[in-house]
C-alpha cells in the first residue's frame, strides 16, 4: 500500500465522524473605514494616506516619490499607472525576469481589498508584474478604493475577487517586512519594504 | 523527570542576565498577547470557534486531505504523502535531485525540524540556507531553534554581534538590532536571488480550494516562493481545515496570540504553481494518525503554533526551549514529544511542568494542555520498580492516620541521612528545602493551642 493510502485508512480508522461542526461566526460589528484603516496599518508599521480624491492622486503620489533617494527607480504596475498618469515613474517591463528587479527603490501597485480590523491590503496574484515585486522593492505604495474596504478578515475571506485563487498567489500585505527575532527589537525591512504606503482614493 | 533530561536542563539553563532577558523577552510577547486580546471584542468567542473548527476537522481528517489533495491537484500542484521522517527526507531529496536543484532557501517550518530534514539535505551536498533571521542566526552558530515562533529568543544581541562578526563580516562590536539585521539581509537577498529552489512550511491548507496558507512577518517564505522556479511545502496533516470561512477565524487569532499583531505582515494564499513553476506539496504523517486515534489527545493536533502556551509557561521563561531536547518545546512539546517521537527519554517531557494551568488559558484553539500533561503522566510515566514500591507504600502510609504518624517521625529522624541518598540528592540538586521546624505541624498546632 503506498504512504497516501495507508496515512488515509489510518485516519479513517481513527476518526468517528460524530463531531458537527460550529455554525458560521457572527462577528462583532465593526467600522469598515479608512481612518480606523490607517490606526491599524500604523500599528503594523504603515502609513495611510487619505482618503483622497482621483484628481489629487497624481500630485501626491509624485510628492511621494520625491522625497525618497534622488532618481530612484520606481516602477508602476499597468493597473496602478491608469489611475496615475504620467510622472517620475515608470512600467514594469514586460517579461522582466524577477532577478532584474532586486534594484526597484519604490513599486505602485493596487490593491484589491482593504481590512480594517487589521490594516491589510490584499494583493491579487492576477496583476500583471512578477510575483515577486512587492517583497523586493525598498518601498512599496498601494493604491486602494475606499470602496474595497472590508470590516474584517472573515468579510475578507468572503469577498475575494472571483478567480483570485485559481493557480495564483493572493497575499494579505499589513505594513512593511518586519523582524523581532534579536532581543524582540523591532526591526523594519527585514527582507523586503522598509516601508510601506496606503493611499485611498475616492470616488 | 528522568535523570538525562535533568541534566541536560541543567546544563541549558540560561542563568544570571541571561536568564532575566530570556524571561523578559517571552513575558513581553505574553502581555502583548494580553492586549491584543483585550482590544478584540470577538477574541475569546474566535477561541471557541477555533477549538470547535479543528475539532471537527481532525473527526474528518480523512475527507479533507483527499479534498485537499484532488483540488490543490486541480490547481496544478503535485501532491506527495509521506509516512515519516525518513519518508520526508527521501521525497525532498528526490524532487530537488531531479530539478538539479543545488542551493535551497528556507522559510521556518516545525515540521522540518522535527523531521531533520536540514541535516539530511546537506549530508547530500545541497546548501540549505534558513531565511527566517532568527533560524539564520540559530542556523550560523549551529544549534536548533530554542522558541517556535522566535528561533534565537535565548540569544542577546552580543552575542548576535560576534556571530554576524565572525560569520557575516559585521563591524566589530557591533550589537545595535537594526545593523545586524541589515548584515543579515545583505547576506540573504543574494541568496535569494541565487536559490534554485525554495522550501516552505504552511500554517494552514484550505480542503475547498487546494490552497497553501504561508504566514511570514519578514516576507522570507514570499521572496522564496516567488523567485524559485521549484518551491516544495512541507506540512503535518492536521494542517488541514475544511473553507476559507475557517481561515478567517485563525487568521484572527493566530498572530494576536503569537506576537499581539492583528495580523502577521505577509499572508499568502498558495493555489497552485505561479506560471512557469512546479509546487510540490509533502503531507507528513510521522506519527500523527496514531495520536488522532488517541482521544485522549487528539486535540493537541488542533495546535496552530503560535507560542502563546510557551510564552506564558514558568518553566519555559526559566529553562529555555533547549532544555526540552525536542523541535517543539513548552507544554505543547510536552503534550507532543510523547505522542509523535519513540523516545523514552522525551516521555518525561510531561513531568517537567507545574500544571499550573497558564499555558490552558492562553491556548486560542483551547487545548487542555495541563489536563494532558496530567493524563501523560498517568498513562505513560516511566516508572521503575523502585518508585513503583515507593507509590504502593505511599498509599498505604497516607490511607492510616497511625501509619502517617509513624512514618513522619521515622522521617524526622532520619533526614539528615535521607537527605544526602541518591534519590533525594538528585532530586535536591536544582531545589531548595526551608530548614526543617524540628517537629511535626500536629505538635507545633497543640503547643500552639495550649499557649493561647
Amino acid at each position: 500500500m503506498s504512504a497516501r493510502d495507508s496515512i488515509l485508512a489510518r485516519a479513517r480508522g481513527a476518526v468517528t465522524r460524530s463531531v458537527t461542526p460550529p455554525e458560521s461566526f457572527e462577528p462583532a460589528h465593526r467600522r469598515a473605514d479608512f481612518a480606523s484603516f490607517a490606526i491599524q496599518l500604523a500599528a503594523a508599521g504603515g502609513e495611510g494616506v487619505g482618503p483622497i480624491g482621483a484628481a489629487e492622486l497624481n500630485t501626491r503620489v509624485t510628492e511621494l516619490c520625491r522625497g525618497l533617494a534622488p532618481s530612484p527607480r520606481v516602477l508602476a504596475s499597468d493597473a496602478a499607472l491608469l489611475r496615475l498618469g504620467t510622472g517620475p515613474w515608470s512600467p514594469i517591463p514586460s517579461g522582466a525576469d524577477p532577478h532584474s528587479l532586486a534594484d526597484v527603490a519604490v513599486a505602485i501597485l493596487c490593491g484589491s481589498l482593504a481590512v480594517a480590523e487589521n490594516g491589510a491590503i490584499g494583493l491579487d496574484g492576477r496583476e500583471a508584474r512578477p510575483r515577486a515585486l512587492p517583497v523586493l522593492c525598498e518601498r512599496l505604495v498601494l493604491l486602494v478604493d475606499v470602496s474595497a474596504l472590508v470590516p474584517d478578515m472573515h468579510a475578507a475571506l468572503a469577498r475575494l475577487p472571483d478567480g483570485a485563487l485559481a493557480h495564483h498567489h493572493f497575499t494579505f500585505v499589513a505594513g512593511p517586512s518586519k523582524t523581532a527575532d534579536i532581543e524582540g527589537e523591532l526591526v523594519l525591512g527585514a527582507h523586503g519594504p522598509r516601508g510601506l504606503t496606503v493611499i485611498g482614493i475616492e470616488g | 523527570m528522568s535523570a538525562a533530561l535533568d541534566r541536560r536542563a541543567l546544563e541549558l539553563l540560561p542563568s544570571g542576565e541571561r536568564l532575566a532577558a530570556h524571561d523578559a523577552a517571552v513575558w513581553a510577547l505574553r502581555a502583548k498577547r494580553d492586549a491584543a486580546g483585550r482590544a478584540e471584542p470577538d477574541f475569546e468567542r474566535l477561541r471557541e470557534q477555533a477549538r470547535r473548527i479543528k475539532a471537527h476537522s481532525l473527526d474528518h481528517l480523512d475527507v479533507l486531505l483527499e479534498r485537499f489533495e484532488s483540488r490543490a491537484q486541480a490547481a496544478g500542484a503535485r501532491v506527495h504523502f509521506a509516512e515519516d521522517a525518513a519518508d520526508l527526507q527521501r521525497i525532498v531529496l528526490e524532487l530537488l535531485r531531479a530539478k538539479g536543484a543545488r542551493r535551497v532557501v528556507k522559510s521556518k517550518s516545525m515540521l522540518t525540524e522535527e523531521c531533520g530534514l536540514n541535516p539530511h539535505l546537506e549530508r547530500h551536498g545541497l546548501e540549505v540556507v534558513d531565511t527566517d533571521l532568527g533560524e539564520r542566526i540559530v542556523q550560523l552558530g549551529d544549534e536548533p531553534p530554542s522558541h517556535i515562533i522566535m528561533p534565537a529568543i535565548h540569544r542577546t544581541r552580543g552575542d548576535i554581534g560576534a556571530l554576524f562578526e565572525r560569520e557575516l563580516g559585521s563591524a566589530p562590536g557591533d550589537t545595535d538590532p537594526g545593523r545586524l539585521t541589515a548584515a543579515a539581509r545583505r547576506d540573504l537577498r543574494a541568496r535569494f536571488l541565487a536559490a534554485d529552489a525554495a522550501i516552505t512550511g504552511a500554517n494552514f491548507a484550505v480542503a475547498d480550494t487546494g490552497t497553501l496558507v504561508v504566514v511570514t512577518n519578514e516576507g522570507n517564505a514570499d521572496l522564496g516562493m516567488s523567485l524559485a522556479k521549484l518551491h516544495i511545502a512541507c506540512l503535518g496533516i492536521e494542517k488541514v481545515i475544511p473553507g476559507l470561512g475557517d481561515l478567517a477565524v485563525f487568521l484572527r487569532l493566530l498572530a494576536r496570540s503569537a506576537t499581539g499583531q492583528a495580523i502577521s505582515a505577509y499572508t499568502s494564499l498558495v493555489t497552485g504553481p505561479r506560471p512557469g513553476g512546479e509546487l510540490h506539496v509533502v503531507l507528513v504523517d510521522n506519527g500523527r494518525t496514531k495520536l488522532l486515534a488517541d482521544p485522549r489527545h487528539r486535540s493537541a493536533l488542533s495546535c496552530i503554533r503560535c507560542g502563546a502556551c510557551l510564552n506564558t509557561c514558568p518553566v519555559f521563561r526559566r529553562a529555555g526551549g533547549h532544555a526540552y531536547g525536542w523541535a517543539v518545546p513548552g507544554p505543547i512539546g510536552a503534550v507532543l514529544a510523547p505522542a509523535l517521537t519513540e523516545s523514552d527519554e522525551l516521555r518525561a517531557l510531561p513531568f517537567a511542568s507545574t500544571l499550573c494551568g497558564s499555558c490552558t488559558a492562553v491556548c486560542p484553539v483551547k487545548i487542555d494542555l495541563h489536563d494532558q500533561l496530567v493524563a501523560w503522566r498517568a498513562s505513560d510515566s516511566p516508572r521503575s520498580a523502585g518508585s513503583r514500591s515507593l507509590g504502593r507504600l505511599a498509599s498505604l502510609v497516607f490511607a492510616s492516620p497511625l501509619a502517617y504518624r509513624l512514618a513522619g517521625r521515622a522521617v524526622r529522624a532520619l533526614w539528615p541521612l535521607l537527605r544526602g541518598a541518591p534519590p533525594a540528592r538528585a532530586w535536591l540538586a536544582a531545589r531548595e528545602l526551608p530548614e526543617h521546624p524540628g517537629a511535626s505541624f500536629r505538635a507545633r498546632f497543640r503547643a500552639r493551642g495550649s499557649q493561647q
